[in-house]
């Protein structure tokens, strides 16, 4: 046991507390206001060693690198190396965005994370009558190859590591095909590629619903080929970033978010084991993507009680002995939905906090939201500025020169402790139910993420949370101080450009990738082995989403 | 009793946020109204739905910037089917620019981020 305090020691700190107490008491008697974390942990207002007297500090929290990893992943985290600076950028066709690309690359980010267009993400063409008014939109958009060659053109895919925000597991098995295809054609190995693919299901099934969705079994399916691929063909590559981010932004708590991105890992696990491979082969490139919020306590606590939860998990049930296995390795973006279209410039102080928060909770990689993302596509000032405001807090604050500074504070240790338990029990609600799928077919996970989405909204309306410049320091008539960005055109081009690609393709060729693609889903293979070879013939994505829609079916998402 | 507000609650094209979407509809029922959610449409459909379902208001949801041409759609096919009395309401990420732009399509009115659900609910009751 290697415990904090002495017993005798405890017992008279709660002693003099009970008489300091006494005097807070008198002050705050009668006070309607309520101390709580935004995920509703109630708030103390002093925290003392009794509150973590039970503490074993080998066990509990260790040592940077060593289990159970609660002071970081890494032996000698930001003083060794520090976050990887990884802006999310994507708009209009793959031509303007490659030069964001390299716009931000040459300012100092030093990884890609590319974020694609609604019609990519969910399997359509810009073309198609139901993506036309969307193409361009919230990322690049991409149909073909060669759309994936311009996007990455003379940027150095062999050094740079690039993040594939392919929400969605129909999206994430053409367009991550695409990049492999792209990178094999150019002459790098898939063994040497570096890289993460976000390919959840809940994003297809849970988080951002359309309609003809896939069917959760089948969407996971497709997310688990992905895995099963890259371990054997591409073992440098992420196949997955369980993306909690996003649960949080369509309304789930801190303690939601991590309960709902380890139980999608646990799915994975399983079905990964149960296709035949050894939980060390694939666990050390499961990665997660938490979000960065305003409770900045809370969120620093979440990011280790995460850490600690996976360890015990993968060394416990599922005996784990990688020591890569045993790591939540996480990007963050900062909270989008905590920025506000009122006073813009106001995002900036705020991204700041919570990217701070996420650094003193050992984030591996960060972005930071740009000021303008509440009103439109950020301009090529506002992303300078988020990564500015990075380079600042790596470089001018210190923070990154001894590990995990919070640990050790009593409320930190408390939080941590809470969250973990809370987050435990949330985890055995969902087994209860029969796993992740099961919930999510059933609406349980839609019901409960707009539960919470509503309760914060209430909180909002009646000024219990407070947002500064919405319900509170409001200035009438404000003009916006800023320029907005515009959307280059992107319809005309993709369209120009798919004519020409249909013309000049090989028909033969399409006819077999396409009958592939259709015979693998029949005969339930891994799609990934048939889809990096017959991206090569320039099928649409499109192309490749119909015949994977005809196969599996589509599925209704609970609405409301 | 009176008969309470119809209201069809739809997304527009692709558009991936339904949090804003889904709280005000929830905000409209609590309030007393009868809400259809219908996900996310194309302006044909939404019309349709809202013939079918009656409904007196028609809301129109969009964070992905899609509205300028999405938007003015709806309205065009509203005069088409002559249901010009639906009321057209909006919410979402819309630029302060395309607001009076909007407003001479035919929109009733137009809720970016950070509007108070009461500011909403008292606008679509004072319809009736």
């Amino acid at each position: 046991m290697s415990k904090l305090f002495k017993d005798e020691a405890i017992e008279e700190i709660i002693r003099e507390k009970d008489h300091w107490k006494e005097k807070v008491d008198i002050v705050e008697k009668g006070s309607e206001r309520v101390f709580e974390t935004l995920s509703g942990l109630p708030v103390e207002p002093l925290y003392t060693p009794a509150h973590v007297a039970d503490t074993d500090y080998l066990c509990d929290l260790g040592f940077p690198g060593q289990g159970p990893y609660v002071r970081g992943v890494h032996p000698t985290m930001y003083r060794g190396r520090t976050w990887t600076l990884r802006q999310l950028a994507g708009f209009g066709p793959p031509e303007e965005t490659n030069k964001r690309y390299k716009f931000l690359l040459k300012e100092g980010a030093t990884g890609i994370n590319g974020v694609f267009d609604y019609p990519t993400l969910r399997g359509y063409d810009s073309t198609d009558p139901y993506a036309r008014a969307d193409a361009g939109r919230g990322g690049v958009a991409i149909d073909t190859l060669e759309d994936m060659s311009i996007l990455f053109d003379g940027i150095p895919i062999e050094t740079v590591s690039s993040s594939l925000v392919t929400c969605q597991p129909i999206c994430n098995i053409s367009v991550q095909s695409m990049y492999f295809a792209n990178a094999l054609a150019r002459g790098v190995e898939l063994s040497n590629l570096r890289g993460t693919s976000q390919n959840d299901f809940l994003m297809e099934t849970a988080v951002t619903i359309a309609p003809e969705l896939l069917p959760p079994k089948f969407s996971f399916k497709l997310s688990c080929d992905a895995i099963e691929y890259c371990t054997k063909h591409a073992p440098l590559w992420n196949p997955i970033s369980f993306a909690g981010y996003n649960y949080r932004e369509a309304g789930c708590t801190a303690i939601q978010e991590v309960a709902l991105v380890i139980a999608n890992a646990i799915a994975c696990s399983e079905e990964l084991i149960r296709r035949g491979l050894h939980i060390d082969s694939f666990a050390p490139r499961l990665s997660f993507f938490l979000s960065a919020h305003s409770d900045f306590f809370e969120e620093v606590a979440k990011y280790r009680a995460a850490r600690r939860i996976w360890f015990r998990i993968m060394k416990e049930r599922y005996k784990a002995e990688n020591p890569r296995s045993l790591t939540f390795r996480f990007h963050v973006q900062t909270a989008g939905v905590a920025l506000t279209a009122q006073q813009p410039l106001n995002n900036v102080p705020r991204a700041a906090y919570h990217a701070l928060s996420a650094v003193l909770g050992g984030a591996q990689s960060v972005h930071i939201d740009a000021y303008d993302e509440a009103l439109c596509n950020p301009t090529e000032l506002s992303s300078l500025t988020a990564l500015r405001n990075s380079q600042i807090l790596q470089l001018e604050t210190r923070v990154t020169h001894t590990i995990d500074p919070l640990g050790g504070s009593y409320f930190v240790e408390t939080l941590t402790n809470q969250l973990e338990e809370n987050i435990l029990t949330f985890l055995e609600r969902i087994d209860h139910i029969g796993g992740i799928i099961k919930a999510v077919e059933s609406g349980w996970i839609h019901q409960e993420i707009s539960n919470s989405a509503y309760e914060y909204q209430l909180a909002i309306e009646s000024g219990k949370i407070p947002v500064v410049g919405v319900n509170c320091y409001q200035i009438e008539g404000e003009e916006l101080p800023l320029e907005l960005f515009d959307i280059p055109e992107t319809l005309e081009i993709q369209e120009k450009k798919l004519r020409r690609i249909k013309r000049e393709r090989n028909a033969g060729q399409v006819r077999h990738a396409l009958d592939a693609i259709a015979r693998c889903c029949d005969e339930n293979g891994n799609l990934m082995e048939v889809m990096v070879d017959s991206v090569k013939a320039y099928v649409t994505e499109g192309e490749v989403s119909s015949v994977i829609k005809k196969s599996y079916g589509t599925w209704d998402p609970p609405l409301f | 009793m009176e008969e309470s507000i119809r209201v069809v609650m739809a997304r527009l094209g692709m558009d991936a946020h339904w949090r804003g979407s889904i709280i005000v509809a929830r905000a409209l029922r609590d309030a007393g109204m009868e809400v259809i959610y219908v996900g996310n449409q194309l302006p044909e459909s939404i019309v349709e739905m809202a013939i079918q379902e009656d409904a007196d208001v028609i809301g129109l949801s969009t964070l992905s910037g899609n509205h300028m041409i999405l938007v003015p759609e709806v309205m065009r096919v509203l005069r088409e089917r002559e249901v010009e009395e639906k009321v057209v309401i909006l919410g979402g990420t819309i630029r302060p620019d395309d607001i009076p732009k909007l407003k001479e399509a035919g929109v009733a009115e137009i809720f970016g981020p950070g509007t108070p659900l009461s500011k909403i609910i008292a606008f679509v009751c004072a319809l009736k």
